[in-house]
């Protein structure tokens, strides 16, 4: 028969092993959605921006002029 | 014309006559368990998708054992006992069944094509809504799987025998045949019975465990629905690519499972309807089906007579309460530390049973306030409930095959 003592230690091991996989999944989650959120953020600004400098006066492309 | 004997014309009963008393109780025993496996999934008490099947595979693998030669009973549908390559090329000509049994069984196969329908039948966007919550409340719902552990081995089995029992914990059928497959090759079968068994058994028990460990004004909490994020396609597969190639570098021996839940999931968000409509229909309930079919012929009284089977049924009912008792502890830790405002019924869904277990918390949540919509998080903990079985099985085949 294996030790009963052994199989204790070896259900906690299992346990704390478990969890650190698991909550690093929960923070992989919690990255991967603050990276997109970010990144959509910052392209959203960088397009206003562009648009805000196009309206204003000074920045309006040039037109060629026959 | 030759002497006959009557009784050889009817080879089943020849043989059940011609056995020790114990297979002969054995076999009359499977067949009406059996019978009644069908009448109970038929009228809903089980689960029909495994129970019908298993059940006409039980009771007639059972009445048709005949003998293969003078002194040699068996049946024409499988022989799981057949390794050797030569007999097992016989094998496969001659038992119906078999070429399913090696080629799709025995290898995990069969266990994969079913978590891979679970991946493509799942919404991971829920797990977005609190991943940390729902990832606890998912190991507090392990609690049947790792005190099983030493219970089964204080019981008596060896470690292997006890993390593939011990899994039974985690309610989720592929993981509990694709573990006891990799650790416990010789009482896999019992195994898997068992836990198929007590599975389909759970949406009728949990219930009563939800009422009895939780008062109704906590049952009936309301959530607040605006906290449900909306999350795009590109995000669920971003997260399902990274994680499904994290847990293969971790747990290269779980792999396969890791693998198909996650293509499930990716093929579901990609949109390819061809692809969704085929593996969420006809390979998950092909796959069902043939794993119930399987499960019942196994049932051979001749296989399935082991001492440990007594054992292996308590065991498994200790394993899956334990994990109902764990979750919902989980649920109440949530609802204390998130100031009142988390129904511990979620807690239940933690135990891995997609679908069954999140449906259950709602339909209890409902029952006792019928404006209580609970069900995005109880998805959530369902699907975190999947990963940290995988995680776990994972764990026990790699440190103990």
């Amino acid at each position: 028969m294996e030790s009963f003592w052994g199989s204790v230690n070896l259900m906690l091991f299992v346990y704390a092993l478990a969890a650190v996989v698991s909550f690093a999944v929960a923070w992989i989650i919690k990255l991967i959605f603050a990276g997109i959120r970010l990144q959509g953020t910052l392209s959203g600004a960088r397009a206003e921006a562009k648009a805000k400098s196009a309206s204003e006066p000074g920045n309006a492309p040039l037109e060629r002029k026959a | 014309m030759p002497q006959i004997e009557i009784l050889q014309i009817f080879q089943g009963l020849a043989t059940l006559v011609a056995s020790d008393p114990l297979i002969i109780f054995a076999r009359i025993a499977l067949i009406a368990l059996g019978i009644a496996f069908v009448y109970l999934g038929a009228k809903g008490t089980l689960e029909p998708l495994i129970m019908i099947p298993m059940g006409v595979g039980m009771s007639s693998v059972n009445a048709a054992v005949l003998f293969l030669s003078p002194t040699v009973m068996g049946t024409l549908f499988i022989d799981p006992m057949a390794s050797d390559p030569a007999k097992l090329m016989d094998v496969l000509q001659i038992d119906f069944l078999q070429p399913i049994y090696t080629f799709t069984f025995s290898n995990g196969l069969i266990a994969c094509l079913v978590f891979m329908g679970i991946g493509v039948i799942t919404d991971v966007g829920y797990m977005l809504i609190s991943p940390f919550r729902s990832m606890f409340i998912a190991l507090a719902a392990e609690l049947g799987t790792l005190l099983t552990f030493p219970i089964a081995v204080a019981m008596g089995l060896t470690y292997k025998e006890a993390a593939s029992i011990a899994m039974v914990g985690g309610a989720d059928g592929p993981m509990v045949l694709f573990t006891s497959l990799m650790l416990a090759k010789d009482i896999f079968v019992p195994i898997t019975i068992v836990a198929y068994l007590y599975l389909s058994l759970t949406y009728a028990g949990y219930p009563y465990l939800i009422r009895l460990l939780i008062p109704k004004h906590l049952r009936g909490v309301k959530m607040d629905l605006k906290a449900v994020p909306a999350t795009t396609k590109a995000e669920k597969m971003t997260f399902s690519v990274i994680v499904c190639t994290l847990l293969c570098l971790l747990f290269p021996v779980a792999a396969p499972l890791f693998m198909s839940f996650f293509l499930g999931i990716i093929i579901r968000e990609s949109g390819v309807t061809q692809f969704i409509d085929f593996i969420g229909g006809p390979v998950l309930y092909g796959s069902t089906f043939f794993l119930g079919l399987m499960l019942g012929v196994l049932c051979e009284a001749g296989t399935i007579l082991n001492p440990k089977v007594l054992m292996l049924l308590v065991l498994g009912m200790t394993a899956l309460l334990l994990s109902g008792i764990g979750g919902i502890i989980g649920g109440y830790i949530v609802y204390w530390t998130s100031g009142r405002s988390y129904n511990p019924v979620i807690g239940i869904a933690g135990v891995s049973c997609v679908p069954t277990t999140a449906k259950v918390a709602q339909k209890e949540a409902r029952d006792a306030n019928k404006f209580a919509v609970i069900l995005p998080w109880a998805m959530g903990a369902n699907i975190c409930g999947v990963i940290t079985s995988a995680i776990i099985a994972a764990i026990y085949v790699t440190l103990l095959r």
